[in-house]
């Protein structure tokens, strides 16, 4: 998974300015793609821009954009989390499990499914972190063993006895077209952003993603700080699961697919697109929401659009394969110009 | 493109109304969504078009979200409503799952019908048509005990376990060779797919063909790979029972090496169902003293029949399974709707 | 190297093949019909499949790289050939080679893209793997193609001799290519130096966009072949083919030795693995063990077998200096 030398080192080299810039391009670019196929559906698909359809929209998007953050967090230390989609499902039915089975008040059992969410991940960042493998055949492994665990604990039963107050959650509308699930992504994109501007916590986070031996000889504890990303990225995981579970107004094992692995896509499609390196080090926050709202907004286009239902994967491989190419060719013209 | 087509299939609609005059051209446009795709439901296909002919309706389309996800086929509902269809026969992608997007196409004015699988009550579904899994399963293994001699073990392959019909599946086999006095050796599932089911159960019949008497498989994949299986053994001492009408099995059951197969019917549940929601839409409501069943998930079911095809019957198993259609059809508005 | 026995359990293939030896005397002991012919055959089916699908992701996790869409151009090859029987009606060795032509081409066009554009492999066969499962998603609409010819079930179905069946010969003449190609030919010595050192193997004259090509363009062709392989078992060309080959062709080459850092594959151990995989599977179904388990007990493998080989490798170079 090795990048190119050349882009590699003069980035590190120069400072935040021109990176900064260069983040603002690829926002912006996102952004003037979402003005633009907004205005193209609004204009050619029947019911775009009806009421429901906004809210749906809106609602689908929230979910795709917690999932892409909870990747997007443990990219940042060049990292992967395969197993988010089982983190996720594990902590919603375990939110299910105490408020049926349990008794638990709702509240108390959000936070302690986090609370799971968190530890697994946690799992996940300790066993990279100790054994020096990378996260990917780790997280692969965790992935098979937590949901097979999940599944074998619960005889993969679903849990429907959700308080009024969780599954209205989901249905709820505010101003007729927002879903209170949108709130609540913002929310979480706004507390991610503030951490890593802010916080000396995301600044090493992004020091030990960009170097982690420079960072080490700095003072930074890797190893803490990368335990610290993927169990960031479990809970969070575990907030879009609790998020699907009031949307579908049950707990359910099979909201993520088979082992999680349906949640993959929208994972690595919104950091991508949003500009977050799959070396690590570098993120953001608002690129990644933009690129999850892109994709699902393009999804229920193309479904409204009526072409072709079955090949809108075939098209989202092509806009991954688009978008990074697109970087890619961006960044060089960006290093050339610094040469000139 | 789809627009053209839609507007010639909207006169070639006209015409036929005109020519049949069932019921005054009306607005109604159902949407017959599967949980995925899946050969059992092929037939629903042809059933809506059939359905869409003979009772003057807008459209009756078949649209199938194109993975077994259950958010998949719930952003394709939020999609098809957006769309302006006002009526749904929905296969629950869960039993759980999909209830609180067919409570939002009720709010919606969109009638709502559970097909060839049930929503747990309570649900805002009007009532669900389609093969009772549990009773099948249960007249699947009576019929197997039937064909075997004095040994009773019998083997049960299944589908998803995240599937919670698997459940049902399981305790009616359990419960029907309880009754019979048979033993179930063993329960392999998780295998509606041709892979695992393709490993799974040859590794079985290869370590334990000499200890199983009787196979029943209630699954579409289990019961052709099964059949293949056997046919491959040359073993004709071990009866089995099936479920469905792919190719194999019936080419199995002529060729003996299956005793039969519990058929379901899958073109009465979309053609009568396509009936029944233009009727809800046309203020009809279903009656309070309609004798509807419960089954494991609801009590407002309706059964679509099912029955056992053996070899003498599996000739003209499209006959039964269109008399089995004609003879729900000639009484389902007497009996279960109060039109004004 | 040091002669005699302590080179044999130096031997990347070694630890593999006691555990192989170890897991089928258990599982024979406590059940004798798992040596049964029937069951020898099974067993093999099922490991002439899977071996192709571990040496397809091997043949990347030798350059240093991970292929997600093995599955997925499997899955396209696959209803391409059972397509081409039944819409066309092409005769089966010509569909085959079709087939096998198309898993090359998609294999090719990701080592290309990889290799020019030097974007990390991992996002590359993430994008192919949802287009290359979209197609097949699109030319099927989900329904499998029925008309697979019945010289091609044929083939599925009999056995070349005793208990071994034909799937295992191609299979096994693709063990023995790959052998001869890492160990003998140039190509195979080239895409083990870039995976072991990029920067050296360049500075060495090696070219590294045409290695990492043609890599790409072998795991394709394997990944298609087992596709085809399985549409002959399977009888039927199934568009859901190749879904859950992910973790499988991970497990088998790590639980085999293999270095995901590259630079290292061992076509014997990987063999194993894939023996040793398949033998678990099987004892779960033998053991009547509960099947919600398989999950976990494959992951806890991959874990351990990882684990192992670190553990390993750590021993191996303590003598270099390393932690």
């Amino acid at each position: 998974m090795a990048l190119p030398d050349s882009p590699a080192s003069p980035a590190t080299r120069q400072a935040k300015r021109p990176m900064a810039r260069y983040f603002l391009t690829n926002e912006f670019g996102l952004a003037a793609l979402i003005v633009l196929f907004a205005v193209l559906f609004g204009v050619t698909a029947q019911g775009f821009l009806s009421p429901f359809n906004l809210f749906a929209l809106g609602r689908t998007a929230s979910i795709n954009i917690m999932i892409g953050l909870a990747m997007m967090v443990v990219i940042v230390t060049g990292g992967l989390n395969l197993a988010l989609g089982a983190i996720g499902v594990c902590a919603a039915i375990f939110c299910g499990f105490l408020i049926q089975d349990a008794g638990l008040a709702w509240p108390l059992a959000i936070v302690l499914a986090l609370a799971l969410g968190a530890a697994l991940g946690s799992i996940n960042g300790w066993i990279t972190v100790r054994s020096g493998l990378h996260s990917f055949i780790i997280t692969l492994a965790t992935m098979s063993i937590f949901f097979g665990a999940m599944i074998f604990l619960t005889r993969a039963q679903s849990y429907r006895g959700l308080p009024p107050e969780l599954t209205s959650f989901g249905r709820i509308k505010i101003v007729e077209i927002v879903s209170p699930l949108l709130v609540v992504t913002v929310v979480v994109a706004l507390l991610l952003a503030y951490l890593y501007r802010l916080t000396a916590l995301g600044r090493e986070m992004l020091a030990a993603g960009a170097k982690a031996e420079a960072a080490e000889l700095s003072g930074v504890r890797v190893g803490r700080v990368f335990i610290i990303c993927h169990m960031l990225s479990g809970a969070i995981a575990a907030v879009a699961a609790l998020m699907l579970t009031a949307r579908n107004g049950a707990a359910i094992p099979s909201m993520a697919g088979q082992l999680g692995q349906d949640w993959l896509l929208p994972a690595f499609l919104a950091p991508v697109l949003g500009g977050t390196l799959l070396t690590g080090g570098r993120v953001s926050v608002l690129g990644t929401c933009l690129g999850a709202f892109l994709v699902t907004m393009l999804t229920s286009g193309l479904l409204l659009m009526q072409i072709g239902e079955f090949w809108i994967q075939s098209f989202l491989g092509l806009l991954l394969l688009a978008a990074v190419l697109i970087d890619k060719s961006r960044r060089m013209l960006l290093d050339r110009s610094k040469l000139s | 493109m789809s627009r053209v087509t839609r507007v010639l299939a909207c006169a070639g609609l006209a015409l036929s109304v005109g020519s049949t005059a069932v019921l005054a051209a009306d607005d109604s446009k159902f949407a017959l969504v599967p949980g995925g795709p899946h050969p059992y439901f092929s037939a629903w296909e042809q059933a809506g078009k059939d359905a869409a002919r003979d009772f003057g309706l807008a459209a009756a389309d078949y649209k199938v979200p194109q993975k077994w996800e259950l958010s998949q086929q719930n952003q394709l509902l939020e999609s098809l409503l957006s769309q302006g269809y006002n009526g749904f026969l929905i296969f629950p992608g869960d039993s759980v799952g999909t209830g609180s997007t067919a409570a939002e196409l009720v709010a919606n004015g969109a009638p709502v019908i559970a097909g060839a699988g049930c929503l747990q009550d309570p649900s805002d579904a009007a009532f669900c048509l389609g093969t009772d899994t549990g009773n099948s399963a249960y007249l699947g293994t009576k019929q197997l005990i039937g064909a075997l001699g004095d040994s009773k073990r019998i083997v049960h392959f299944t589908g998803f376990l995240v599937d919670p019909n698997t459940q049902l599946r399981i305790d009616a086999v359990q419960r029907a060779a309880d009754e019979a006095g048979a033993q179930v050796v063993q329960v392999i599932a998780d295998i509606d797919a041709p892979e695992p089911a393709e490993e799974k159960i040859n590794a079985y019949l290869a370590a334990h063909a000499g200890e199983v008497d009787g196979i029943i498989t209630t699954a579409w994949v289990p019961a052709v790979v099964a059949a293949n299986a056997l046919r491959k053994i040359g073993d004709k001492r071990i009866k089995m029972v099936g479920i469905d009408h792919d190719e194999v099995v019936l080419q199995a059951i002529k060729d003996g090496f299956v005793t039969g197969t519990m058929l379901q019917n899958p073109y009465g549940q979309a053609y009568i169902g396509a009936f029944a929601l233009d009727k809800l839409r046309s203020g009809c409501t279903v009656k309070q003293d309609a004798p509807l069943m419960a089954n494991a998930l609801t009590a407002k079911f309706i059964d679509s029949g099912t029955a056992f095809v053996g070899a003498d019957g599996v000739d003209n198993y499209v006959d039964a399974m269109r008399a089995a259609t004609k003879a729900l059809f000639d009484t389902f508005e007497a009996t279960y709707l109060t039109c004004q | 190297m040091s002669p005699g026995l302590s080179r044999i359990v130096r031997t990347d293939w070694f630890g593999p093949f006691v555990i192989a030896l170890a897991a089928i005397a258990i599982v024979a002991a406590f059940n004798p019909s798992f040596l049964s012919p029937l069951n020898i055959q099974v067993l093999l089916l099922a490991i002439s499949i899977n071996a192709l699908i571990a040496f397809s992701q091997m043949s990347i996790i030798a350059i240093g790289q991970m292929n997600l869409s093995v599955g997925a151009i499997g899955g396209l090859v696959a209803i391409s050939f059972a397509g081409m029987m039944e819409v066309w009606g092409f005769p089966a060795p010509v569909a085959a080679t079709l087939a096998l032509a198309l898993g090359l081409v998609c294999g090719l066009l990701n080592g290309l893209v990889i290799a020019w554009t030097g974007i990390s492999a991992f996002i590359i066969t993430l994008a192919s793997l949802s287009l290359y499962k979209g197609i097949n998603l699109g030319i099927t609409q989900a329904q499998p193609f029925y008309g697979v010819l019945d010289a091609v079930k044929a083939f599925g179905q009999t056995n070349v001799l005793g208990p071994i069946p034909w799937l295992a010969v191609p299979t096994a003449i693709v063990a023995l290519l790959l052998w001869y190609m890492f160990n003998r030919l140039p190509v195979g010595r080239f895409i083990l130096a870039v995976g072991g050192n990029q920067h050296a193997a360049e500075l060495s004259g090696i070219s590294v966009g045409f290695t990492v090509t043609v890599a790409h363009a072998i795991s394709g062709l394997l990944a298609g072949l087992a596709g085809i392989l399985l549409v002959a078992r399977l009888q039927i060309g199934q568009p859901t083919i190749g879904d859950d080959w992910l973790i499988l062709s991970f497990a088998a080459p790590v639980i085999g030795g293999a270095v995901l850092a590259g630079g290292h594959v061992s076509i014997p151990a990987t063999l194993l693995g894939v023996v040793i995989v398949a033998i678990i599977t099987q004892a779960l179904v033998l053991f009547n063990i509960d099947p919600y388990l398989v999950q976990v007990v494959l992951g806890f493998l991959i874990l351990g077998a990882v684990g192992l080989n670190r553990f390993r490798e750590a021993r191996l170079e303590r003598p270099a200096g390393r932690i």
